[in-house]
């Protein structure tokens, strides 16, 4: 009996019947394991290296030897795009880790100390936010010079304060469930009531924020990578591959439209995964008139 | 309510002091040293005692702390020096291409506002079919990137049927393709917000009272659902303003809209410090009025704290 309550507790996902979220939970997996194996391609097919050129089939059209066509440099984008899987959602997921390395120990200190503690560490992280977060990592890269290392730090350092927030808000609820409390009474050790108690109570809503925010984290240096102040010229990434196309946007809309829907799609997939698994934790059900 | 102010201004103070810091702080503590580079600039060879007679005119030489308060005071009466590339004041520089770039953001903000309600509250609304069709279409907008959707904006509308034009003067008419695509952006993922706390108003019981009474849906929406999630709203229209600032800088370099966006773009590649901190206050300051704005729509549609306030 009580294995079949753990059981169906653990994993939710087993209750089988069709919802938006699942179908989103899965059409986003399914869309993330496309990138993977994009990303692994080069090495099961023969594709060209991303920065070999081909002066002489610059700006041409999807053909037989380039699927998704050439660059102005004659570079195969099949190649450049598959190349930047590693670069873009590498920097992205490398972003997220920094953000996490900072936003968990801080979320977690300041919701479990309380009182002047958490003020002060809140207040902290007020001051950051205070700023838009892309002018912040704007100001951030200025001051590192443009590069991919810079746009991650300065996206890291703009995004960390809200997800040590959110961090927060789900320990201080979390903290004051009973079973928590009565391990505290036990005399378990801080340690062990964070590792044990806190957080696999705030793991499930982590990770819809983490899925979330990793998708706005990759728009952002995608972006930052397009303003030319991230990522740089030679390095296949989809940001840069966009911004290296602007000039050659009516001759070769090709250019334009495959490191554009690389960026689209992923971002989705990390969006779709998110509200899937939202809408899987979210049992409340709305009153319909 | 004027005390409000005055409490919600004091505690503010602190942050406005942080923020102003950490603007300071990121450019002193930059790499390069500004007196070499200015020298380089004049296309000096400097002798020592050159460095240190300009490091003394600067201020330079004073500690760290001291050199803050100097700044803090200029930056008060809004002296934010010389830009280092043109030799212009920055504040000039800076008010020049505030107006557009605000013109940009508010007409976006209003534009995603008007979008994001349309949206979320047609995905509330809709049957089963429409509304996931409807998230899913919001899910679509809010993963595109606001620069390859203004490159196809710009490929549909300039090349294709010719209405709009790529090179502006910042008229009007040109603003029309970057608020659009601020817009969508923007306003879809206010629209996840509007449907996320419309739905969650949706679950309480005070909605299904309402039903039960047989109110008609409308009167449900308007009068039981859009007060309570007004102030809530508020604040992420805020925050939606705070990123509209920083997203026109995206926008304003495709379209050329003649904006902060390409201020701080050349200041970033020129290393020009004193335009990076000016603009790091700006949008700073900004954001802060916003948030501010926010707070009071926030009082004003909650009678709990309309009420504490005009007592307290």
């Amino acid at each position: 009996m009580d294995d079949i309550i753990r059981k169906t507790r653990y994993l939710p996902v087993l209750r089988l019947h069709v919802s938006a979220g699942r179908v989103g939970l899965v059409l986003g997996l399914f869309l993330l394991a496309e990138f993977v194996a994009l990303g692994l391609a080069g090495y099961v097919i023969a594709l060209p290296s991303p920065n070999s050129m081909d002066l002489l089939a610059r700006l041409d059209g999807p053909s037989a030897d380039h699927p998704l066509g050439t660059d102005h440099l004659g570079r195969d984008v099949l190649a450049r795009v598959a190349a930047a899987v590693h670069i873009s959602l590498g920097a992205a997921l490398a972003a997220m880790a920094a953000i996490l390395a900072i936003a968990l120990p801080w979320g977690i200190i300041a919701g479990l100390s309380g009182g002047r503690v958490d003020a002060v560490m809140m207040r902290l992280a007020d001051i950051i936010m205070a700023f838009p977060m892309l002018v912040l990592a704007l100001a951030i890269i200025g001051f590192m010079g443009a590069s991919l290392q810079a746009s991650i730090l300065g996206v890291a350092a703009a995004w960390w304060p809200s997800n040590a927030r959110m961090v927060r808000a789900l320990v201080l609820a979390a903290k004051e469930r009973d079973f928590v409390h009565a391990a505290r009474l036990c005399g378990a050790s801080r340690g062990r009531i964070v590792l044990r108690h806190i957080l696999p109570q705030i793991l499930p809503p982590l990770a819809v924020i983490i899925s979330l925010e990793t998708a706005s984290v990759l728009l952002a240096l995608s972006a930052l990578s397009f303003l030319g102040i991230g990522a740089q010229a030679p390095t296949p990434e989809w940001g840069a591959m966009l911004n290296e196309a602007r000039p050659f946007f009516a001759q070769a809309p090709h250019m334009l439209l495959v490191p554009g829907l690389a960026v689209s799609l992923a971002v989705l997939a990390f969006n779709l995964i998110g509200e899937g698994l939202r809408d899987i934790l979210d049992q409340r059900e709305p009153y319909q008139w | 309510m004027r005390r409000f102010l005055f409490m919600r201004l004091a505690t503010a103070l602190p942050t406005l002091l942080g923020m102003s810091f950490i603007a300071f702080a990121i450019v002193s503590l930059a790499p390069g040293d500004p007196v070499m580079q200015e020298l380089r600039a004049m296309g000096v060879v400097p002798k020592p005692e050159d460095i240190l007679a300009i490091r003394a005119q600067y201020g330079l030489d004073k500690p760290f702390f001291s050199r803050y308060f100097d700044w803090l005071i200029r930056a008060l009466q809004f002296d934010f020096g010389q830009s280092i590339a043109s030799g212009r004041s920055v504040i000039d520089e800076i008010l020049i291409h505030l107006p557009a770039t605000l013109a940009l953001a508010l007409s976006s903000l209003i534009g995603a506002i008007g979008f994001s309600l349309a949206l979320g509250l047609a995905a509330v609304s809709a049957g089963r079919a429409t509304g996931a069709a409807l998230r899913g279409l919001t899910i679509l907008l809010v993963s595109v990137p606001s620069f390859w959707l203004a490159l196809l904006l710009i490929y549909v509308f300039v090349f294709q049927l010719g209405w709009g034009r790529l090179v502006g003067d910042g008229s009007i008419g040109d603003l029309i393709l970057p608020t659009l695509t601020l817009s969508l952006g923007a306003g879809a993922s206010l629209g996840r917000v509007v449907y996320e706390r419309v739905r969650a108003e949706m679950c309480e019981d005070h909605i299904r009272l309402a039903i039960a009474k047989g109110l008609a849906p409308p009167v449900i929406l308007f009068r039981h659902i859009v007060p309570r999630v007004i102030g809530p709203l508020a604040t992420t229209w805020a925050n939606t303003f705070g990123a509209l600032l920083g997203g026109a800088v995206i926008v304003e370099s495709i379209f050329g809209w003649p904006g902060l966006g390409q201020l701080i773009l050349q200041a970033i590649s020129q290393r020009d410090f004193p335009v990076i901190q000016a603009y790091l206050v700006f949008m700073g300051l900004g954001f802060f009025i916003t948030s501010l704005l926010a707070d009071f729509i926030v009082i004003l549609s909650d009678p709990q704290l309309r009420r504490e306030v005009s007592n307290g």
